[in-house]
């Protein structure tokens, strides 16, 4: 189903359905953002208030996951501007994890707690390209960057996490060859 | 493409679809099962980044909508009304301003104007100051007893405008000298500020009667008629005023087309009055 559905008349359904396509992606992005459940979550609601007000803007549904984004991005910056918080320092709180179960195995934890200490400049690439499935040039875009200096951080942030996991480095085994 | 730009590039961007980075992979068995240690890599780290959602964010998201958009209809209309309102008093404002003297000429002022084309005050008859006493007496001839005199009457002189009995005075002011007649028994008509020619023109309720201001400027009539209240007090005429025929009206209206710029400076004098 397409998130918008151009032959809708309504501007509600329209809303709607942008709604129930994208709140689950754009909060899990925005928990990655700042690290907090509840602030994810006003994030989320936020973003998606702002969208409502310039849905009549919107002119390529294809590009509607990377609008909501920036609009995300920008109401994050927002929110720490007012507050005059340090955004960078998600690894300082305690994260919970919202999915340990005794099922679960332990290195999905450890991989959350890694993914949380990482430097924004590492992890934020990293979750728009695992989760939102953006390429390197959509990300370059959506963060102002470079698409050699993406790749670098998406290079680097892998580096990091499989560092932490004690997992191998891929450029080791090819030295090694 | 080599070995280590593949690994790189795998490092970078795992789900690459680009035709090197392929043609690498399936010639290369060792890049081969990097590509698959990473894809079970990213299935582990794409688990781990999926964390669990609300229940019912978007739900909760478009009961947050539909409530911002109900108090923001309920402030579009409060602005909106107002707006109008704003604009509404606005208008009003602004026409009762470029109408304030647009408005005819009052027929009592009609009848004042009419009379100063013929009692024209010379600069020789401009006195620096009267004393109050002989304002005063021009005021008890006409029944009307003053309790204080303001400042800065140059001229008095019983005058007859028509059926009405005044007191036509000359208060000098910066912008040029300022016509005072007192209407005794006459109220002023509503609304009574006027042009006439290049003259600014007021009829204030003064009393029981009427205290006409004409002059080049309009900028002291507040002053000129607090100072008059003042000086009036409670002053009532004693006579009662003459009854103004019925006709009366039709021939003010005449009167006034024929009104002509008062002429402060003017040299004729008023034979009706000498």
């Amino acid at each position: 189903m397409k998130p918008v559905n151009a032959a809708m008349s309504s501007r509600q359904d329209q809303f709607e359905a942008l709604v129930r396509g994208h709140s689950t992606d754009l909060y899990r992005y925005a928990y990655w953002l700042c690290g907090q459940e509840a602030l994810a979550q006003d994030l989320v609601q936020d973003t998606f208030l702002r969208a409502w007000r310039a849905l009549d803007r919107l002119r390529e549904v294809s590009a509607v996951k990377a609008w909501l984004i920036t609009i995300l991005r920008r109401e994050h910056a927002r929110l720490f501007e007012r507050k005059s918080m340090a955004s960078d320092d998600i690894d300082d709180i305690d994260l919970p994890d919202p999915q340990a179960t005794p099922e679960r195995s332990t290195e999905e934890s450890r991989l959350r707690q890694a993914m949380a200490s990482l430097e924004p400049k590492y992890r934020e690439p990293l979750v728009l390209q695992v989760l939102g499935g953006f390429s390197c040039s959509e990300i370059a875009e959506q963060l102002g960057l470079g698409e050699a200096a993406v790749m670098t951080q998406l290079f680097r942030a892998r580096q990091k996490l499989k560092g932490q996991l004690g997992l191998e480095d891929p450029l080791a085994e090819v030295s090694e060859l | 493409m080599n070995c280590l730009e593949f690994r790189r590039h795998l490092g970078s961007e795992p789900g690459s679809q680009r035709k090197e980075f392929i043609a690498h992979r399936e010639a290369c068995p060792g890049c081969s099962a990097a590509q698959l240690r990473a894809d079970a890599f990213e299935s582990r780290l794409l688990n781990a980044l999926r964390v669990q959602a609300p229940t019912n964010l978007a739900d909760r998201i478009l009961l947050a909508q539909t409530t911002e958009m109900r108090s923001g209809d309920r402030y579009r209309r409060r602005r909106f009304a107002m707006l109008t309102l704003a604009a509404a008093a606005s208008i009003l404002i602004a026409v009762v301003a470029v109408n304030r003297y647009d408005q005819p000429v009052p027929p009592l002022s009609a009848m004042v104007i009419e009379h100063l084309q013929e009692h024209v005050v010379h600069a020789d008859d401009l006195a620096a100051s009267l004393p109050p006493e002989r304002v005063m007496e021009a005021f008890a001839e006409r029944g009307v007893k003053l309790g204080s005199v303001p400042a800065g009457v140059d001229y008095v002189h019983k005058c007859p405008a028509g059926p009405y009995r005044t007191v036509h005075m000359v208060m000098p002011e910066a912008e040029g000298p300022i016509t005072v007649v007192y209407v005794v028994d006459t109220p002023p008509a509503p609304g009574s500020s006027f042009r006439s020619g290049k003259d600014f023109g007021r009829e204030v309720r003064m009393g029981q009667g009427s205290l006409v201001m004409i002059g080049p400027s309009d900028r002291h009539f507040e002053s000129i008629a607090a100072s008059w209240r003042d000086a009036l007090g409670n002053a009532v005429a004693e006579n009662q005023a003459k009854q103004i025929p019925e006709s009366l009206t039709g021939e003010l209206l005449i009167l006034q087309s024929v009104i002509t710029p008062y002429d402060a400076a003017g040299s004729s004098a008023c034979t009706t009055c000498r």
